[in-house]
């Protein structure tokens, strides 16, 4: 019974756009997912570690930048281009690791912040590798076929599948991640990081790690972002907004769970989005009051909140 | 996401005595400014321990009261400080008692987090009711600077700059002079000795939120008529003024002044000899330095 | 060959002397007491052993190796692990996995980390609370899960910092047992504690800690009675009040 309608979902899934194929529903819906792959990428080092960052639109934009480049002067195809930026943003992870680790608690997110923030300056103003405020600009994608079918990238529904595909990978990641003995040791640096050294943990390692996965998963969606709206500059992809957007996403959403993030996108990004078509302005609004609502009475998060109310006893 | 400057001052790229000294000047009397916010920003970490997201909201929140008091009522902003500084305490203070007062307890990267989705709602508010447009409030006795010395000084600021003095001088005397001032420091270094001295420590939390959430609309009128206004002018600003108290200590006062004026003339300095664009990552960058090679800040006192 | 040697360890914060030339040896198999008036340094000389701060001088060797400049982890990981003198459990997180995240450090498959968290928990008579939050947990029973994340990363040295502070008459009583034991079950133990009746009882040697500096080092008994220790304690008054 489960498998069937495990199959039934998947299935539903996949036909989503034959079912629905109104251009804003899907635009919404890969947004969502998307914002799930950030989403899930903030809460790998802000829910699972504990580390509240502020500065996470610097993978985002790195990977955007990424793909951008290698298609724009290499030709390399966007969907591995996703990839490289995914690895560029856990590369630049390390050494921002290195100097905001030495910090704690709020320090660190304000350490975060500021790294964020000179990172959107130099992407500003190094004009020879991003164009600077000028931005970048893809006017063909690929001429590529699946099966036998060329693809038609002036619909959504190429998109959707590969938003499709990134968020379940961010998900499975996530899932993955914490039924390991490191998921266990970043949940305890979380609680604790004097008594997680105690104990023999490497926390600076763990953090590393959780740094260089969130980083990745935060690259990976940077590059789907550019590929999606097509054009980026460095106010687009290293505004401090997109950054809070993340944190707020995974904390309504529930920190410290697998499906947290999605849950918080669903509700966000929807809201916001459908705002954003009206009245163009002010769409950020709900996460504002969502995240007062989260924080005095569901600090757990939506999900974490319904997954109590859920289980038996406990 | 720059506070720009109403006047279109530029850097001139000539160098030489007198361009040191004018981006000196600029760069003090916009670091008083900053010093008024950063103030406020470090009483609230004193004494409450909480990082206050919202802050730069309401500075931006007192230069759209001192536009629209100008536009609508027209009263010179810088009079209308005279309604917006009480009717910021009181903000403040309904603020605290109303939204802060239950997160406070769940601990400090909690009410951030709060704070920061405050911030983020009032700032989309704002943006909602009065638009992005970028606003200015323009003067008539503001069009030409003066000119001390040769060095060119915008009326405005120039106002605005001896006022948060003004300020600052009557904020020093209410914690050095009153009762309530000197509960407020006790409370803002050592909260469990100052509770068991008798110090209603709930009230004194109280005012110090609304002390501090006055300071920063105050500066914010003040500031007003020399900026361009736009309702997201908060984000950034309370990056910065975070970068301040951190230097300064959090939690000083002296800290907090002398790290604004320091900014203030990094900035300045930075426009004209560095670069433009780069001028606001300066203060970033001293930050992590700071923060990582003297982490309780360039003035001592912060706690690590 | 000594299990632990502490050599001319030394800690200065900026002006202020905490430890200055402190050096001692503990044998395998023994409880070595840690006594001395508060603000004497043992908590420094504990942080120091550990690997949570940098000594300015000294070095501490465990069975001839020298820890010094290891992070936490690594000593721990080296077999020396402590406990805090105000407890620091992971609050939110069930007893069973306080212990079973100490037992991954030997274990690393959850399962076996898991059923070695719940032996050292059933020793410490915490069975009945495996899935409790931590923080849910009275004072005494909190001190033992303390304990037992400690001793569920099969330390040979443990090191004990206040364990009975707070505790009452029959508590420290029942503590005073569990360390003993815990010395029978292989795990050799320096015990800092203020309650000097208990640790005189079960020390076999005592180390007196005076202004950062030891003071004396000899049995119980010698120890309770060197004038040196008595004046650092009580300015010239007999200490006979205090251990019955």
């Amino acid at each position: 019974m489960k498998l069937f309608s495990l199959i039934a979902l998947v299935v539903l899934f996949l036909a989503v756009p034959w079912i629905i194929p109104v251009p804003f529903f899907l635009h919404l819906i890969i947004m969502v997912l998307m914002w799930t792959v950030l989403g899930a990428a903030w809460n790998i080092l802000g829910g699972f570690a504990g580390q509240v960052s502020f500065g996470h639109a610097t993978f985002l934009g790195a990977g955007a930048y990424t793909t951008m480049i290698l298609y724009l002067k290499l030709g390399v195809a966007p969907w591995f281009g996703m990839v490289a930026g995914g690895v560029v943003a856990a590369l630049i992870a390390l050494p921002i690791g290195f100097i905001c680790f030495r910090l704690r608690g709020p320090y660190f997110a304000l350490s975060t912040l500021a790294v964020a923030e000179i990172v959107r300056l130099v992407a500003l103003n190094w004009e020879s590798l991003t164009a600077g405020p000028v931005g970048l600009l893809i006017t063909t994608l690929p001429d590529v076929s699946f099966r036998g079918h060329p693809i038609d990238w002036e619909s959504k529904t190429p998109f959707y599948y590969m938003a499709v595909v990134i968020a379940l990978a961010a998900v499975l990641a996530t899932a993955i991640m914490s039924r390991t003995r490191m998921g266990a040791y970043l949940l305890a640096i979380r609680e604790d990081i004097d008594s997680a050294e105690a104990i023999g943990i490497n926390t600076v390692q763990a953090r590393v790690s959780a740094l260089s996965l969130s980083a990745f998963l935060a690259g990976v969606a940077g590059g789907f972002y550019a590929m999606y709206l097509r054009y980026i500059d460095p106010d687009a992809v290293f505004a401090i907004s997109l950054s809070v957007e993340m944190v707020f996403i995974a904390v309504v959403g529930g920190l410290t769970t697998v499906f947290g993030p999605l849950i918080g996108a669903i509700f966000l990004v929807t809201l916001g989005e459908t705002f954003r078509e009206h009245f163009l302005v002010g769409h950020l609004i709900f996460y504002g009051a969502f995240m007062m609502v989260a924080i005095r009475y569901m600090p757990e998060g939506i999900w974490g909140k319904l997954r109590l109310l859920m289980s038996p006893q406990r | 996401m720059r506070a720009r400057r109403a006047d279109g001052a530029h850097a001139i790229p000539n160098a030489g005595m007198e361009t040191f000294v004018q981006s000196m000047v600029s760069g003090i009397l916009t670091g008083s400014l900053y010093a008024m916010i950063g103030i406020g920003l470090t009483i609230i970490f004193g004494v409450m321990r909480i990082i206050n997201m919202a802050h730069g909201d309401m500075v931006m929140l007192g230069m759209y009261g001192a536009f629209w008091a100008h536009a609508a009522w027209k009263i010179d902003p810088f009079l209308s400080i005279l309604i917006w500084i009480p009717g910021a305490f009181i903000l403040g203070g309904i603020t605290y008692r109303f939204l802060l007062r239950k997160i406070v307890p769940g601990g400090e990267l909690n009410t951030l987090l709060y704070t920061a989705g405050l911030s983020l709602f009032i700032a989309n508010l704002a943006l909602l009711i009065w638009t992005g447009d970028y606003r200015t409030i323009k003067l008539p006795y503001a069009i030409m600077p003066l000119r001390p010395f040769g060095i060119a000084v915008p009326i405005p600021l120039a106002i605005a700059f001896g006022m948060a003095i003004l300020v600052t001088a009557g904020l020093y005397w209410f914690l050095v002079h009153t009762d309530t001032g000197r509960a407020v420091r006790a409370t803002s270094q050592e909260p469990e000795a100052a509770a068991l001295m008798g110090v209603d420590v709930e009230r004194i939390t109280i005012v110090t939120f609304a002390l501090g959430t006055a300071l920063a609309c105050g500066a914010g009128v003040l500031l007003a008529p020399s900026l361009y206004l736009y309702p997201t002018v908060g984000e950034i600003l309370v990056a910065k003024c975070f970068v301040i108290v951190v230097l300064g200590g959090l939690g000083s006062v002296p800290g907090a002044i002398a790290g604004g004026l320091l900014l203030g003339v990094v900035e300045s300095l930075g426009a004209v000899y560095v670069s433009v664009p780069y001028k606001d990552g300066i203060g970033f960058v001293i930050f992590l330095l700071v923060l990582l090679f003297r982490p309780s800040g360039l003035f001592g006192v912060g706690k690590s | 060959m000594a299990l632990l040697e502490v050599k001319g360890l030394t800690k200065y914060f900026g002006g202020l002397r905490a430890v200055h030339d402190l050096s001692f040896q503990v044998n395998a198999g023994e409880i070595l007491g840690l006594i001395g008036p508060n603000g004497a340094g043992k908590t420094t000389a504990f942080n120091l052993i550990a690997g949570f701060i940098r000594p300015t001088a000294g070095h501490v060797l465990l069975e001839g190796e020298d820890l010094v400049g290891m992070k936490p982890y690594a000593v721990t990981r080296k077999g020396i692990a402590r406990t805090f003198q105000i407890v620091k459990p992971f609050k939110k997180l069930p007893v069973l996995e306080n212990v079973a995240l100490a037992a991954f450090l030997r274990f690393p498959s959850r399962a076996e980390a898991e059923s070695h968290a719940k032996d050292v928990l059933e020793r410490m008579g915490l069975s009945q609370k495996l899935a409790a939050a931590a923080t849910d947990l009275t004072l005494s029973e909190q001190k033992r899960l303390e304990i037992a994340r400690a001793l569920a990363t099969r330390p040979r040295l443990l090191l004990l910092d206040e364990p009975m502070s707070g505790l009452n008459p029959t508590e420290i009583d029942q503590a005073t047992r569990l360390v003993m034991e815990i010395c029978r079950g292989g795990v050799t133990v320096i015990w800092v504690e203020h309650v000097l009746k208990a640790i005189m009882n079960a020390s076999h040697r005592v180390v007196v800690i005076s202004q950062g500096q030891k003071i004396a080092d000899s049995s119980p008994q010698q120890v309770v009675n060197n004038p040196e220790v008595i004046s650092a304690y009580l300015g010239k008054r007999s200490i006979e009040h205090v251990v019955c």
